[in-house]
């Protein structure tokens, strides 16, 4: 087993951490302040990228089309997260978290039909738009540009959160709402408010890392499933509602993945079940994450 | 508040005497397919009372109901098609492997509380899901195992149908006096408040791990009969998506009540059944329902009804009052 | 609480010993009434594409055949169920159709874990079922039942057809890689390459098997791990939505320098447009250009006016289906069961797909396999094949010998 072969795995392995930190960021955001897991996060990252085909099909320029598309499914996916965040999950803040579960469930199945209504059961394809389509090289290896894109994308996103959350006022606030809640409200500030925005932000992370999926691979029926379970496994794996530890979760399962798959690619899924189970065993709140009170 | 024994009295066994009435008559009135479905919802019915042990009575949310459930399947399918086993033999064996195992998963999971317990419950039933599904030597993987076949004089759907009954109803009457023993009184106590409990010197974790056993008892024996029902088993019956149907049922009917996962599991199956005749946009029918019943309906529709008579039981004692 | 027990047993008892069997009882033909077909389907996933175009070619035969005045003189009813590719639900919708609607045959599933649910009970209500789309061999060889007919080419015989066309095409080749999808087709159509190989080239090594799992998004890791090998070719089983990820993922890496065979039908060329990578080979089942015949291209007219689309194979192997029910009935002169099958046996069949029968043994449709080299052409908005090669299912069918070899292990009498 070469060197430079192992580091294409490896590589192989960031580009699945960036796509799973791009996604799992959201849920933890949302997790952290709301303390919701949010089940429908896996629907609306599906809804986000079967809009941006259509937007994409719509606006005729296949490369610059991909963009816009993608941001434009990713603010639609925006005022979703407002609808469902106001009309839904606020009534639900005063009840039991088995039923806010039960409802981000119900939003999923919902949705599901959305899709199936609007898209019918056809899979779906989006070129990769330039300046991404080839690939550089990295140790005579190739390797495709869009990962890069999709790296780049990740660490801009956490460039942009930690941003968000370390060095602004509302960053403060989320901090402190996810240790107080009931403190952050008597100090005078809007907790509503606050909490459809941190939403919203989730549904927009949600619809923009669809988008991005959309020339990456192939956009499908059920991929909102898939794709929320391995949101579960990075965030108990890396904390529930901490960053860093979203980050580090999404890089152990992307690498376990890339691993697992060049040395015994039956088991690979089963490794990430493991893991999850060992870190709940021994530290339930996560690597990164604080016990709760 | 808890429905003790000493309330129901004559009043409440006659309407439950009805009940079983009816059931025990429905092969006559009721068409074979949907006796069929009155199978499902009983047998479904018994998994979402096994998951209610611990949610309505213990407080803890399980998501891997289904993997005993199952994994009871698999060993009665097993049992009867590679060895020819016989029939009731393979049925205990199921709910004793579906125990075994929830005994080694329960350890873990009673050292946790809230979503971690779920999460872990989860992860664990996944976990035995993938080794099912990729063990295909020796389970049959994606395949499945088909050509499970009870004994003869229950092959027909209505003998069957019997045994079903039989075995729901004495289950349901041994979970009933579980949860009314001092066992279960503990087990309330300590989803009320487990410091409290603590304090009494109670061990917080081995009740837990009792009654997570039980749980998976009933739940692999839901599943040991199930499979000789519908001839075969695959591993989607260990998938957390089967798990979620009696977390479902459990809110939907009121996990505060003890036959409300029953009320909600059969409106479940029989609305699934129905839609699915003409539709196949049940999912956007089943999420609706499940939000019209969580806004309107807070505590599942049971739960609902009870706390509705009783403030109407305290306003009508409040008029008596001078 | 044990009197309780007692009574409640000798009441249930009672009832039970009381109440006449209500067994599984086949269907009793009643003449002029319309004949119900009753098409299962998964509606989930990568099969809810399938099945609705599989439906789209069920449609039209059916529209055919009533406009010709039915099969003998009675109309045809078109009755479909979904089983969201669950079991249980499969099950149930099954005993849906047999007790409640009361079908007289079935069409169906899309998926080969469904099927096999349903198999074992429709054959116990004595029903016949023919599949259009799922092509486990499970369910003709493994769990053989007289109560299946099947008109999609197997798992193991559209692998041996494929791995001939590969081997072919590159004879030098001696080190292989493969890739499908971790499930049952997956490993069917892998172990029956391997034999095929072997045999074809008797030195022949397997150096990597990648196994990603149905659905899987992002193949990169497999990718690098077989290009890491440096196979001379590599032969896969993927197909559909993951098909059209995997090959999106694998350009880049320049991985279409290596000769590569994948179910590159219709739905993954239209998907892929410009990105379906001309020059490597593809296999399938029979969509519209696999095979221009002038019954073919009738069909695709009548298609195109009904659908605004090109008929896959999913449309045509439905089609295929329901005319060699019609074929069989007619045969039998009557829609009673166990004459059907008794006539489907060995019955001569012309269909879209050429001349093929139903072989008495294992009820298995000597149905071809085609192969190609995808290209582009100027008549379509998409790429298609060049050097086309249908194989006759004759040539590529699991041998009797080896057949009844199975059945010894699996416990089939036949």
């Amino acid at each position: 087993m070469s060197l430079d072969v192992l580091f294409n795995q490896f590589m192989s392995g960031i580009a699945r951490a960036a796509m799973l930190f791009l996604v799992a960021s959201g849920l933890s955001l949302t997790f952290g302040v709301l303390r919701i897991l949010n089940f429908a996060h896996g629907s609306l990252y599906m809804l986000g990228a079967f809009l941006s085909y259509t937007l994409w099909k719509s606006l005729l320029t296949p490369s610059l089309g991909f963009y816009l598309a993608a941001i434009l499914a990713a603010i639609i996916m925006a005022l979703f997260g407002i609808i469902i965040e106001f009309f839904l999950l606020r009534r639900l803040y005063a009840r039991g978290w088995p039923e806010q579960l039960l409802a981000t469930y119900a939003i999923v199945l919902i949705i599901t039909d959305i899709v199936k209504y609007g898209w019918g059961g056809e899979f779906l394809s989006i070129p990769r738009p330039k300046p991404f389509t080839g690939a550089v090289f990295l140790f005579g290896f190739p390797f495709p540009s869009y990962n890069f894109f999709i790296i780049l994308l990740g660490l801009g996103l956490v460039i942009f959160l930690w941003w968000l959350v370390y060095r602004t006022r509302l960053g403060d606030i989320i901090r402190a709402a996810a240790h107080d809640r009931e403190m952050v409200s008597a100090l005078g500030i809007p907790i509503p408010r606050l909490f459809t925005w941190i939403f919203v932000l989730g549904a927009l992370i949600a619809g923009l890392s669809g988008a991005v999926t959309a020339p990456f691979g192939s956009v499908a029926l059920g991929m909102d499933i898939e794709i929320i379970v391995e949101c579960f496994a990075v965030v108990v794996i890396g904390g529930m509602g901490s960053l860093p530890g979203t980050l580090l979760g999404s890089f152990i399962v992307g690498e376990v993945y890339a691993f697992g798959i060049m040395f015994k690619p039956e088991l690979a899924l089963a490794f990430i079940f493991m893991v999850m189970a060992v870190v709940l065993i021994i530290r339930p709140w996560g690597i990164f994450g604080k016990p709760e009170r | 508040m808890w429905e003790t024994p000493n309330r129901i009295g004559m009043k409440k066994g006659w309407w439950l005497g009805l009940l079983v009435l009816l059931f025990l008559f429905a092969p006559l009135g009721v068409s074979e397919f949907y006796l069929t479905v009155l199978c499902e919802a009983l047998v479904m019915s018994l998994l979402a009372l096994s998951f209610n042990l611990l949610f309505g009575y213990m407080g803890q949310l399980s998501f891997g109901q289904a993997a005993f459930y199952g994994l009871a399947g698999y060993t009665v399918a097993m049992l009867i098609t590679k060895i020819h086993f016989n029939f009731w033999l393979s049925l205990m064996a199921g709910v004793l492997m579906a125990s075994l195992v929830g005994l080694i998963i329960g350890y873990f999971c009673v050292r946790l509380r809230g979503i971690y317990f779920a999460v872990l419950t989860l992860a664990f039933g996944q976990l035995l899901f993938v080794i099912i599904y990729k063990w295909h030597d020796f389970t049959g993987g994606d395949d499945g195992i088909q050509g499970v076949f009870p004994p003869d004089f229950l092959k027909s759907p209505t003998h069957y149908y019997y045994f079903i009954l039989f075995v729901f109803i004495a289950s349901t009457y041994l979970l009933w006096r579980i949860v009314n023993s001092p066992f279960g009184q503990t087990l309330k106590s300590m989803r009320e408040n487990s410091e409290r409990t603590e304090f009494l010197g109670i061990n917080i974790a081995r009740y837990q791990l009792i009654a997570f056993v039980i749980a998976a008892g009933f739940a692999g024996l839901a599943g040991a009969i199930w499979v000789p029902f519908y001839r075969s088993v695959a591993p989607f019956y260990l998938m957390w998506i089967k798990s979620g149907e009696p977390v479902m049922a459990a809110i939907l009917g009121g996990p505060n009540i003890f036959l409300g996962p029953v009320l909600g599991m059969f409106i479940m199956t029989f609305v699934h059944a129905w839609v699915l005749g003409f539709t196949y946009f049940w999912p956007v029918i089943m999420g609706s329902l499940i939000l019209t019943i969580i806004f309107l309906l807070p505590g599942g529709i049971l739960g609902f009804a009870q706390e509705k008579m009783k403030q109407r039981r305290e306003r009508s004692n409040l008029k008596e009052t001078p | 609480m044990r009197k309780f027990i007692f009574l409640l047993g000798m009441v249930v008892l009672g009832s039970f010993l009381l109440t006449p069997e209500v067994g599984a009882q086949a269907k009793k033909p009643t003449p002029k009434e319309p004949i119900k077909i009753g098409s299962i389907c998964d509606f989930a996933g990568p099969c809810y594409m399938y099945c609705e175009t599989g439906l789209n070619g069920l449609r039209i035969a059916i529209e055919e055949i009533n406009a010709k005045g039915g099969i003998l003189g009675r109309k045809l009813d078109l009755i479909v169920r979904d089983t969201e590719m669950k079991v249980d639900v499969a099950v149930r919708e099954l005993k849906d159709l047999i007790l409640r609607e009361k079908v007289d045959f079935l069409i169906g599933p899309c998926s080969s874990g469904t099927g096999l649910a349903m198999q074992v009970v429709h054959s116990e209500y004595k029903v016949l079922r023919i599949s259009a789309i799922a092509n486990t061999e499970a369910m003709t060889v493994d769990k053989f039942s007289p109560y299946f007919v099947q008109v999609v080419p197997n798992t193991y015989m559209e692998a041996t057809a494929n791995t001939r066309y590969l081997h072919k095409k590159v004879p030098n080749a001696k080190k292989f890689c493969t890739i499908a999808p971790d499930y049952e087709f997956g490993r069917r159509e892998e172990a029956a390459f391997a034999d095929e190989i072997k045999r074809l080239v008797p030195d022949a090594e397997i150096l990597y098997q990648a196994w990603p799992k149905p659905g899987e998004k992002d193949f990169t890791a497999f990718i690098t791990a077989i290009m890491a090998k440096k196979p001379d070719a590599v032969h896969s089983s993927l197909f559909g939505g993951d098909l059209v990820a995997f090959t999106k993922q694998a350009a880049p890496y320049g991985f279409f320098n290596i000769p590569f065979i994948a179910l590159y039908d219709l739905p993954v060329l239209m998907a892929l447009g410009p990105d379906a990578p001309e020059g490597t080979f593809g296999f399938g089942r029979g969509c519209f250009f696999m095979d221009p015949n002038p019954k073919m291209m009738a069909f695709v007219d009548k298609f195109k006016k009904v659908r605004g689309t090109y008929p896959d194979a999913w449309a045509v192997q439905n089609y295929d289906a329901m005319y060699l029910l019609k074929a069989a009935i007619e045969k039998a002169k009557t829609t009673e069961t166990e004459a059907v099958i008794k006539a489907i046996e060995g019955i001569p069949f012309e269909g879209l797909r050429g001349k093929f029968t139903i072989r008495p043994l294992d009820h298995m449709g000597t149905v071809p396999c085609y192969q190609g080299t995808i290209a582009k052409d100027p008549n379509y908005p998409f790429k298609i094949w060049k050097d086309i090669v249908r194989v006759p299912g004759e040539e590529v069918i699991r041998p009797e010998q080896s057949v009844r070899e199975i059945w010894k292990k699996t416990g089939v009498v036949r």
